[in-house]
């Protein structure tokens, strides 16, 4: 019937503007009269400031001001706290240092901003920024975060830099499964520390309105009423009702856009010191490197007990995870509710504990990053997996269908407190082996042996926890906000729909996967359907894009929002049709009594509506309505992911050859989008497997600070993916069975790819796995490894 | 970081030594240098501009010399800061060798660079340093070998000889208030007879390790460092530095 509604595969509405360059990005925007900030950042990654002196800055022709962090603490500017309460084993909570938006006393990492400086022109900022004078007192500094224990104090009140030692698990449980082990598997992984590189770098503009006292704030962000909130109640840049939140198109965000940064903070506190004068910031790509949050950058210890038969007892973990060198907005939860949540997996073992030491250190920031959490844990899981299969000498694919979730167990309670809803692991691995032909795997060994090649294969099974997330859990669990969602649908006098979304696109196509929802529920064609994001005075308070939500949390709020309106619809059709209200029945657009070819369009409804002369006298005119959906669970899409890998034995380069993606996402409402948003995760995925590492050195420089030497992933790194959606198993927790899909290729292809370098060269190799790490495994072998 | 270097220069020592003593043909020798100021017997203040990539700063150098054994060797230590490319400082032990009526320079340097210059990287940052040494090193041994060698011709005695010369030096800035230097010939840049035991690590920058070599210490560490990646980390360093040493090392002598 609707041949661009829910399953089809509708091309994206917004590619238009975007392919033709006719998108609205922060930095497209201009206001009369603004000036321009620029940041004068710490060089030292640990530093006391012992003055500045900004009288040179200031006599610069064009400054309007230089701030520093005195001026903020005297307007009383609040700190930027991180939103999620973490408490340590013994109760106490987590260890917060000030995060002022403009260093005070101290500068902590390199990049920390010292001072702002605003200048008629961008030039005239730069080389204003350049007479100021800091006295710098510089202290010893710490980036490793397995030195951070001990290290210099980041924070001066928190010893050790432990921000909290946290567990999850039954110990005393476990410790006695491994005492009964026959086997135990162990792996020691570093997962290595990303930076985010959106293709859109982060900006700012602040309006402050003296007429009003009203602030308007147009950024980069995936979250606008968080940004909101956090401004107006912690940072105090101005009253909640008074800020006025735009995030136009914003190019990529992958995480680090859902972030309170100091930046957008002081622009608009800058503009409203100036009496109104619009404050632009705009960050270059030097800048984002040592300002955007980063992500990953831990340290496990992994052990896993198996019987006799391959069986998994237990898992017992221990990971340090590195948080920067102030607590971002939600660092506290990804190496925590976000990560050791997830180790048990697909699998069914009986018993897990894992512990997690947090510390401060003087890089920058670090928080959510595509996956957030869940691609550390499926790291671990996959690789110590593979580890175990190696040491018994079963094959891992097989060693994993032994240890799966049975699909009759569900819903499934793990021993890390999450409860799956619904799944298949069986379904998802057969149908991946099958497509790669994993059965004839040693032939296409042989066949690159016999041109000097080595040849792996690596299976990864991932799960992930999305569609973030039911309020009373987070909220039970240290959150500081509820992660519901919330949609209006609104009809004009034409039947044309403004449909209002809480959550944000910046890549992921809601604008055409909303409409498709609304599309068919409502049975009114796609063009005559307009989605609404980004600005806090015309959608509904909402909590943003993140943790694969959007369609899973908001799409389910604009469903529940077109169901109400059908319902009313029904009560205008009894009444125009001289029906019971019970014997009106939707379909594609139209109310019908039961029995009859009595109807009335959805159309005529509508107008019925908005023109009420004929109308049921109980009922309120319009056809306008909001729903706010907060989830009973999470979503747990999972699936399986092969890699097979050539590697060049004289150079050390391995190739993706293949990469087999398997996904059960549930119900899906437009395949095209979906491929696009997997083929975006396995590159992600691939680069961090591969190429990507953010490097400090040991005085707390980021040596890896421009593309000359972070090697982000290119189309020419990455195979033909071979991406299939299973007819899965719907999620229990919405009504459209979604489960989201924005994560999963970087969740489950750094262990996909990493195992097949392992099975290629007979060892692990840690991420990134450069030529160089490879071509030294095979340098200290005495002979090629055969093929086993 | 740690690194040690030497440079054969065709002069006797006590000309080496008065020569790296006079402020003029140091300012001379030193590529960019804007202002050469003697505060005191032990102290001095450049201003140097250096273009490395694409950060283009002026290093305003802050030096101090101490353990003087003239004409054998002394101790510099000083600090650049580079305003928004970030900053430079180190410091460095220089000895001046006598061979025949020739003279070996050796230095073994610490030095730390912050801020764009560590984030740029070492791709952009080694051909910088590396030209800026060599322009160095061959302008200062053309003028204290060609004020020795009167009368004959350059190319013989004047210069310094290199195993790898990678671009024909530039000749030495005339400052109109100085004496001119003799009209520059073709001497090819500084010799380097650095150990080339890194060159695993630095098998990236195959040409870093002919110039500067990093100690034992360095190469312990590095090697413990391979497997955390560290010294893709280490190279860039290394080479942003050789710009601060080298300044360091000229100031210094004065």
């Amino acid at each position: 019937m609707n041949d661009q509604g829910i399953g089809a595969r509708t091309l994206r509405v917004e590619d238009k503007r975007f392919i033709t360059g006719r998108g609205r990005y922060t930095d497209d925007i201009n206001q009369p009269g603004q000036a321009y900030a620029v940041f004068v950042r710490s060089p030292h990654a640990h530093a006391r400031i012992n003055g500045v002196d900004v009288q040179a800055a200031l006599d610069w022709p064009g400054v309007l001001a230089v701030l520093t962090g005195e001026d903020a603490a005297a307007d009383g500017l609040g700190n930027l706290p991180c939103g999620w309460m973490v408490r340590s084993k013994d109760g106490s909570d987590m260890k917060m240092g000030p995060h002022p938006v403009l260093a005070q006393g101290k500068a902590r990492y390199v990049g920390d901003p010292v001072a702002m400086v605003i200048a008629s022109t961008h030039e005239g900022a730069e080389a204003a920024a350049e007479m100021l004078q800091i006295d710098w007192e510089e202290l010893p500094a710490i980036a490793d975060v397995g030195e951070a224990h001990g290290g210099p104090v980041v924070h001066d009140d928190i010893p050790n830099n432990l921000i909290y030692d946290w567990e999850i698990g039954d110990r005393a449980q476990v410790d006695a499964a491994f005492g009964k082990a026959a086997q135990i598997a162990k792996v020691e992984i570093v997962n290595n520390r990303l930076i985010t590189n959106a293709m859109e770098p982060r900006a700012a503009i602040g309006a402050y309105e003296p007429g009003t006292g009203s602030s308007t704030l147009y950024l980069t962000s995936q979250n606008p009423h968080v940004h909101r909130l956090v401004m107006s109640a912690f940072v105090n840049v101005a009253p909640e009702h008074k800020l006025h939140v735009i995030a136009p198109d914003v190019g990529g965000g992958f995480g680090s856009k859902i972030f309170i940064y100091n930046e957008e903070c002081a622009v608009v506190w800058a503009s409203r010191r100036l009496n109104g004068v619009p404050v632009k910031w705009t960050s270059d790509r030097s800048e984002a490197f040592i300002t955007d949050a980063h992500g990953r950058d831990h340290i496990s210890k992994a052990e896993l007990a198996l019987d006799n038969d391959g069986n998994f007892l237990a898992l017992r973990v221990n990971t340090k995870a590195n948080l920067g060198a102030y607590m971002s907005t939600f660092s506290s939860c990804v190496p925590t509710y976000l990560y050791a949540t997830l180790l048990a997996g697909q699998y069914k073992t009986p018993s897990i504990y894992c512990d997690v030491q947090a510390y401060y250190t003087n890089t920058v920031p670090v928080d959510a990053n595509r996956g957030a959490g869940r691609p550390e844990a499926c790291y671990l899981i996959e690789t110590l997996v593979d580890q175990a299969a190696r040491d018994i000498g079963m094959d891992p694919a097989e060693l994993r269908r032994r240890n799966f979730i049975p699909k009759d167990a569900f819903p499934y309670r793990t021993p890390v407190a999450l409860i799956y809803d619904t799944g298949d692991y069986e379904k998802t691995l057969d149908e991946a082996l099958g497509l790669v032909d994993y059965a004839n795997f040693a032939q296409r060994r042989a066949s690159s042996e016999a041109q000097g090649k080595l040849r792996g294969i690596g299976v990864c099974c991932y799960i992930e926890a999305c569609g973030i997330a039911p309020s009373a859990v987070v909220g039970s669990l240290g959150a500081g906000v509820g992660l519901w969602e919330s949609a209006k649908v609104r009809f004009s006098h034409t039947g044309k729909l403004q449909v209002m979304t809480g959550t944000h696109t910046h890549g992921q196509g809601h604008e055409t996967t909303f409409a498709q929802l609304v599309s068919t529920k409502l049975g009114v064609p796609m063009d005559d359907i307009e989605v609404i994001h980004g600005d806090t005075e015309k959608t509904p308070v909402g909590m943003g894009t993140y943790g694969s939500r959007s369609l899973a949390v908001g799409g389910e709020a604009i469903a529940k929002s077109c169901d109400k309106l059908i319902e009313k619809g029904k009560k205008i059709a009894a009444h125009l049709l001289e029906a019971s209200e019970g014997d009106i029945e939707f379909k594609n657009g139209s109310f019908g009594v039961r029995g009859t070819d009595r109807a009335k369009s959805i159309g005529e409804i509508v107008f019925a509506a908005y023109v009420p002369h004929n109308y049921p006298a109980d009922l309120e005119p319009g056809m306008e309505e909001m729903a706010f959906f907060d989830p009973p669970n999470f979503t747990f899409p999972a699936g399986t992911y092969v890699c097979e890998v050539e590697i060049d034995q004289n150079t050390g380069i391995t190739t993706v050859e293949r990469l087999v993606a398997v996904d059960d996402f549930g119900n899906v409402v437009n395949p095209m989008i979906v491929e696009g948003q997997v083929h975006g995760g396995l590159v992600h995925g691939i680069g961090q497997a591969l190429y990507e590492h953010a490097v400090y050195d040991d005085t707390g420089q980021l040596v890896t600070g421009s593309y000359m030497d972070y090697c982000m992933p290119r189309a020419d790194n990455v195979p033909y993916f071979e991406v299939h959606t299973v007819a899965g198993t719907p999620c229990t927790s919405n009504s459209l069975g979604v489960k989201g899909c924005g994560e999963a290729g970087a969740i489950g292809a750094p262990a996909a790819v990493i195992n097949a370098i392992s099975n290629a060269i007979g060892t692990h190799v840690d991420m990134p796995a450069t030529p160089e790490k490879v071509w030294r495994v095979l340098q200290s072998r005495q002979m090629p490894l055969a093929a086993e | 970081m740690d690194m040690a270097g030497e440079y054969r220069i065709k002069a006797p020592r006590q000309k080496v030594w008065e020569g790296l003593n006079d402020p003029e043909i140091l300012k001379q020798a030193i590529p960019g240098c804007e202002e050469l100021d003697k505060v005191s017997d032990d102290e001095l203040e450049a201003k140097v501009r250096a273009k490395i990539g694409p950060v283009n700063a002026k290093f305003a150098g802050k030096v101090t010399l101490s353990n003087i054994k003239a004409p054998e060797s002394y101790t510099i230590s000083g600090e650049g800061r580079g305003g928004a490319a970030g900053f430079a400082k180190g410091g460095a032990n220089v000895q001046l060798d006598e061979d025949g009526d020739e003279t070996v320079l050796r230095y073994d340097a610490k030095a730390d660079v912050g801020g764009k210059l560590a984030q740029i990287g070492s791709r952009l940052v080694q051909g910088s340093a590396k030209k800026i040494a060599d322009q160095f090193f061959s302008n200062f041994a053309r003028i204290v070998a060609g004020e020795e060698a009167e009368g004959e011709s350059a190319p013989e005695k004047a210069g310094i000889v290199d195993a790898k010369a990678e671009a024909p030096p530039t000749p030495p800035k005339k400052a109109p208030s100085e004496p001119t230097p003799p009209e520059p010939t073709p001497s090819p840049p500084p010799v380097s007879e650095a150990s080339s035991s890194d060159s695993a690590d630095l098998a990236a920058n195959s040409s870093v390790s002919n110039m500067f070599s990093a100690p034992p210490t360095a190469r312990g560490s590095s090697v413990a460092a391979r497997d955390n990646f560290m010294d893709w980390g280490r190279n860039p360093l290394l080479w942003i530095s050789a710009i601060v040493v080298v300044g360091i090392i000229l100031a210094l002598i004065v």
